[in-house]
């Protein structure tokens, strides 16, 4: 079944509904999601969204930009931080005025806290900037651009889950849809495409994503031959609950909260002198594993397993109560303790994409280092590289992300639908994943999905991690050919058509292999460490050979490497340290 | 740990044209470390070695925020740890030799469409009916924005922390959606932001209410014990205030 709009988003997390939002207003906009739009995982950010207001000490844009780019390990393009730290304000204040209930200062204003990185003044020392409602930030805000969807009549196709992308050389006509309740293939055609399938966590065995962050979007378009940019580059949570990797939000630092190794010592003293606990994400849990490897996590042991300790109990009920609810539900729930009470055991977690498909300002995807633009397709949020986030992302800059790149695509899309031809797809462009489709399903006897998940996250998180070496990358990228060959051969056992959650798993699983491939092949091709790709053979940053990003493109069994440009047009590349 | 050995009774239906029923199945050595829905991926794999459909059931996130899982266990909405999802609910509260009764949320207004999977769009209906701002009553940012008092931000944002996963409504005698309904409303009635809309709403989101087939809410309470999210019965409170607020005036 062929279905017209102008726009499809694909995706209703924060970046897609400000999208479609914008889109609808001058196009005939459908959003597809494999969730219900107020499931997605936006809903799970809990710290809060950064914006240079000022309202409870000086702050200015400018620094914010600038923490950015420090922050990513000058991997950041500059312009674009600056449009990102520009725009927050206003966003912050539409959100507002659409009924999002931010926390207050005493005086009515919206209240801010600090955030990791986030500096005052180019780096002198923490700064309130980060606006919040309580630990629900994410979720105030995916329920606010929701109503707001709603209200503007966007058309809805839940459980709808995107297989593949139509192209026709260098533009794009539409996407190849699997309805899980009846299991039917739709093909959408559209003017305009908007990925916004968010991020891919699921690659690793301990990680805060969902189920549901398989990279779909990635990963549909590397295969019809778009590069994927940065993909070496994985953020890892310091704190995470130990062995669940559900994550403590940072805002218990940001309030206060310490890290301590088996000796009670506050360990990032030694790391990181100036921003200590609120260094960036990519120092804190290299340290934290650096004091596990040195017999110091809480066993002592130097497993990789081993733990240290989150200290909240000097911050006292109330605080942790007003200002931290579902994190202390959390650890009650999953933990049996009270923060108030004894320190949270946490190591760090597989978290948050920097890379991604490449995009403009705009939301344009590129389709190599030249700029030659895909027409008609666009990306935004986290499965996006703009790259504001460069080679690590600071706390609260992704919500961020959403709302400033999720608008700007959506508004030069509400612009470019309404120019651009018409475009003609016929039942024919649904036929490579149909096939797929048939041999997954026919019925004959094949290996368990289940397992080759297993294996692909452990070489994952234990060759790919926060660590890493051209030894066990080069098995890494081996292990996961080997694990894609046998994919080939893998079949549903349930066969039945209506919600068969057991066949787009394993398609989930195709995606996630393809994005393996592509991440291990781009660190292994990074002979240096920056941001949160840290080589033990290459300790140190090397700006006159890698201060550039990558560009991996899929082809067959193969992976290419190329490189672009960054832009270092306002901030000349210095060491970084905090 | 320990591990325990279970009778589950789950209601099965192919879709929401076919007859359910409840099977029975046995599940040995389960650990008590493991989460509900962890127990229910074991069944799973469990029955597609047998060669029988897996049981189809909602998830996303596992831990409490998305508000995709649910069922009813042993009659209650999403198991008998207070103030918790079902994806939050341990096995280390079952013991040995207990039979869990796990059915869908049940409602007039949530068809059953597999199993364990129900149809909660009615609740986008409501939404739809009124619970946004679409007036823009903020001036130009100043560095103010609208002063808003701490306490009513914070009354705001307990409603606002509604996760929309239908346990009032599955708890409820009679089918009301009014903790739910109540939860926005209050959250946009508290703030400035929402006040120029706040008859309208009311008035039109109490009307989708009714016409989707929700009951009527006579003051039993069960939704407030269920809530995941601790939303409280104050704000069906508030929603009936507002409501004869605006039915009168509306005249
Ligand atoms: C626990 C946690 C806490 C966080 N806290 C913060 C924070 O405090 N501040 C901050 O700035 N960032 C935070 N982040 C990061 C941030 O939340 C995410 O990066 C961001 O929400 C991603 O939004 P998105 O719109 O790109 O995607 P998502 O919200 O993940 O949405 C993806 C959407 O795509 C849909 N989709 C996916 N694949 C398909 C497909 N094949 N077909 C159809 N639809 C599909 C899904 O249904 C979903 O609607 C946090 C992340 C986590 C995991
Ligand atoms: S699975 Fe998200 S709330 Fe339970």
């Amino acid at each position: 079944m062929i279905h017209q709009f102008e726009t499809v988003i694909i995706g209703s997390g924060g970046a897609g509904l400000y999208a479609a939002l914008e889109a609808s207003k001058n196009s005939n906009t459908a959003v597809l999601s494999k969730l219900y739009p107020i499931r997605s995982h936006t809903g799970a950010a809990q710290g809060g969204i950064s914006a240079a207001l000022g309202n409870v000490e000086e702050d200015k844009p400018e620094w914010h930009a600038f923490d950015t780019v420090k922050g990513g390990d000058y991997l950041v393009d500059q312009k674009a931080a600056s449009i990102l730290a520009e725009e927050a304000i206003q966003a912050v204040y539409d959100l507002e005025n659409r009924g999002l209930p931010f926390n207050r200062t005493p005086e009515g204003r919206i209240d801010q806290r600090r955030f990791g990185g986030h500096t005052r003044n180019f780096g002198e020392g923490p700064v309130r900037r980060a606006c919040y409602a309580a630990d629900r930030t994410g979720h105030m805000i995916l329920q606010t651009l929701y109503q707001q969807c709603i209200k503007n009549e966007v058309s809805f196709f839940d459980e709808f889950q995107v297989v593949d992308l139509i192209l026709e050389g260098t533009k794009c006509s539409g996407v190849v849809v699997v309805e899980l309740a009846t299991g039917k293939l739709h093909i959408f055609s559209a003017k305009a495409v908007l990925f916004a399938t968010g991020g891919f966590g699921r690659m690793f065995k301990i990680t805060s994503n969902a189920y549901a962050n398989s990279g779909d979007g990635p990963a549909v378009c590397a295969r019809r031959g778009i590069p994927l940019e940065d993909m070496e580059f994985f953020q890892f949570h310091p704190t995470g609950i130990k062995g669940l990797g559900i994550l403590i939000s940072e805002a218990v630092r940001g309030e206060g909260g310490i890290l301590r190794n088996r000796d009670g010592e506050r360990f990032m003293e030694e790391y990181s002198p100036t921003l200590l606990d609120l260094a960036p994400r990519d120092i804190v849990a290299r340290s934290m594993l650096t004091e596990v490897r040195n017999g110091m996590g809480i066993r002592g042991d130097r497993q990789i397993d081993d733990y240290l300790h989150l200290d909240a109990t000097h911050l006292g009920k109330d605080t942790l109560m007003k200002k931290l609810p579902d994190i202390s539900e959390f650890c009650k729930t999953y933990l049996g303790i009270d923060p108030a009470d004894d320190p949270i055991p946490v190591l760090p977690t597989a978290h948050y994409a920097m890379g991604g498909i490449p995009t403009d300002e705009h939301g344009r995807v590129i389709l190599d280092n030249k700029g030659t633009i895909v027409d008609g397709l666009y990306a935004a949020g986290e499965c996006a590289c703009v790259s504001v986030h460069g080679a690590n992302r600071l706390g609260t800059n992704s919500l961020l992300d959403l709302v400033v790149f999720g608008r700007r695509a959506g508004k030069h899309i509400a612009q470019y639908a309404k120019g651009a031809d018409g475009v003609k797809v016929d039942e024919s462009a649904a036929d490579e994943a149909r096939q797929w489709i048939e041999q997954i399903t026919d019925g004959s006897e094949g290996p368990h999905g289940g397992h080759i998940t297993d294996e692909m996250q452990t070489t994952m998180m234990e060759k790919v991690g926060i660590y890493r070496n051209e030894k066990e990358m080069q098995e890494a990228v081996d292990e996961i050919q080997d694990l894609r060959n046998r994919y080939r051969d893998v079949r549903v056992q349930d066969t039945s058509s209506t919600f068969n959650t057991d066949l787009l798993e394993i398609i989930e699983l195709g995606n996630l292999l393809d994005l393996s491939l592509l991440t291990a092949a781009s660190a292994l091709d990074r002979k240096e460490s920056r941001g949160a790709h840290s080589r033990e053979d290459y300790p140190e940053r090397d700006d006159d050979n890698f201060l550039k990003h990558s560009l991996a493109y899929l082809e067959e069994d193969t992976v290419r490497l190329d490189y672009k440009d960054v832009d270092t047009s306002i901030w000349e590349p210095k060491p970084r340290t905090y | 740990m320990s591990n325990i050995d279970l009778t589950l009774q789950i209601w099965r239906q192919k879709n929401s044209d076919a007859l359910g029923k409840l099977e029975t199945y046995t599940l040995d050595k389960i650990s008590t470390d493991m989460s509900f829905l962890e127990m229910l991926d074991v069944l799973n794999e469990k029955l597609t070695m047998e060669g029988i459909e897996p049981v189809a059931f909602d998830h996303d996130c596992r831990e409490g925020i998305c508000g995709m899982c649910g069922a009813v266990i042993n009659g209650v909405a999403h198991g008998p740890e207070k103030e918790t999802t079902l994806c939050q609910l341990h096995m280390r509260h079952f013991k040995t030799g207990d039979v869990l009764v796990i059915e869908p949320f049940r409602s007039r207004a949530f068809p059953i469409k597999k199993d364990l999977v129900v149809d909660r769009s009615a609740f986008d209906k409501i939404i739809q009916a009124g619970g946004y701002v679409s007036v823009n009553t903020g001036g130009t940012p100043d560095g103010n924005a609208i002063p808003i008092s701490s306490h009513i931000a914070e009354l705001a944002m307990d409603a606002a922390a509604c996760i929309g996963c239908g346990a009032c409504v599955a708890s409820c005698p009679n089918g009301a959606a009014m903790l739910f309904t109540s939860a926005k409303i209050s959250q946009l009635c508290l703030l400035p932001q929402g006040h120029a809309e706040r008859k309208k709403r009311a008035l039109s989101m109490v009307e989708t209410m009714d016409k989707e087939g929700f009951g009527n809410c006579t003051n039993l309470r069960e939704c407030e014990a269920v809530c995941p999210k601790s939303i409280s019965i104050r704000n069906i409170a508030r929603l009936n205030r507002e409501f004869v607020r605006a039915a009168f005036s509306e005249g």
